[in-house]
């Protein structure tokens, strides 16, 4: 009797053990700062190396974006427009927190800014690459790797700036692992491979943290007086009464 | 205007807040026309009477309400009629449109355009 006892306690235990850290819920990015615990932060960068031939044009951007943000005129972002951000740069807009949902076999976020929405299916196959109908996020798939859900994100339109708003091809592909540093913060690493832009995939790292209680403020664009005029240049409509 | 609100607000826009004089404050002393709680951006627009009695309609953009929220504004804060006093980031095309700084409630209380701003992190 003790022996069956102790057994189905370990059994207890080791579907315990097996079970994936509940990552639902609101998260807000954090970013450390003074008086934190450094190793919760989020950890540097690797550099972002672009192919020659994509580095000339994306270095010329740059300057002309930096030139017109001096002169009060910024070359519009397609936020300025209110066109989603869609995947990565989703998962880190400002200060906006994100939800996640896991349900069966599907894992959902949604951001707070413009209300974005992807869905990871859990457990099931990537399609090939190129084989996904190019959108703003992509087809995603996740599975758990121990304590870590990796995801595997494919088939991101070309037109989407990516990370640090690179340039990238139907071949990029994304690959997260969201791991739990301790309960309440929650590490996202997110490689980006693209053997077409890329010299080799970059990594870096957003961190957020538990908002329990927290309730999604909703984002519809209705009011937006920000406009682009035919150069790119963003303006504000200025009412006169 | 120190570097450190214009970092802050790198963090808190959702996108480039160039078209503004950063660098410049003005304080604005009018009544509200309008408060708009919206997305993108939630917008103050304000008469401010001038000296020889002219009135100059000013507006004032604002971060989205998420972000106000979390730096302690709500949407009923503000109503046609009352009296302000904002300081704000001018366009650079001298056009009577700003970024809000911060502001003064007819109640006294002092809000900012979004967490930091206002002392709330």
């Amino acid at each position: 009797m003790k022996t069956l006892a102790a057994v189905a306690l370990s059994l207890v235990a080791t579907c315990a053990a097996a079970q994936p850290p509940d990552l639902t819920g609101v998260w807000a990015p954090y970013r450390g700062g003074r008086g934190t615990d450094p190793k919760l932060a989020p950890p540097a960068a690797t550099p972002l190396v672009l192919k020659p031939e994509y580095a000339a044009p994306f270095e010329a951007r740059r300057k002309a974006e930096a030139d017109a943000a001096a002169k009060g005129e910024p070359i519009a972002s397609g936020a300025v427009a209110c066109v989603p951000y869609g995947m990565p740069r989703m998962m880190s807009v400002a200060l906006y927190p994100i939800e996640i949902l896991p349900t069966r076999g599907q894992i959902t976020i949604v951001t707070e800014a413009f209300s974005e929405v992807r869905r990871i299916y859990m457990n099931v196959p990537q399609s090939p690459i190129g084989d996904v109908p190019p959108g703003y996020y992509g087809r995603s798939v996740g599975k758990w790797d121990g304590d870590a859900l990796v995801i595997d994100t494919i088939g991101v339109k070309t037109t989407v700036p990516a990370y640090q708003n690179m340039p990238h091809s139907d071949r990029m592909r994304i690959t997260e692992r969201l791991r739990l540093v301790t309960n309440d913060i929650l590490h996202d690493q997110i490689t980006i491979d693209d053997p077409v832009v890329l010299e080799k995939p970059v990594t870096y790292t957003l961190a957020y943290r538990r908002l329990p209680g927290y309730e999604m403020v909703e984002f519809v664009c209705d009011n937006n007086r920000e406009y682009i005029d035919d150069k790119g240049g963003t303006h504000l409509k200025v009412r006169d009464r | 205007m120190s570097a450190l609100p214009v970092l802050l607000l790198a963090g808190l826009l959702h996108h480039s807040f160039a078209m503004f004089d950063t660098t410049k404050q003005v304080t604005l002393v009018g009544t509200v026309t309008a408060f708009e709680w919206t997305n993108p951006h939630a917008y103050i627009e304000l008469d401010v009477p001038g000296d020889a009695g002219a009135v100059k309609h000013w507006t004032i953009e604002l971060g989205s309400p998420s972000i106000l929220q979390q730096g302690g504004w709500k949407f009923k804060d503000l109503k046609y009629g009352d009296k302000v006093t904002a300081v704000v980031n001018p366009l650079k095309s001298g056009q009577t449109g700003a970024l809000l700084t911060r502001i003064t409630l007819p109640d006294g209380r002092v809000l900012g355009n979004g967490p930091g701003a206002a002392g709330r992190q």
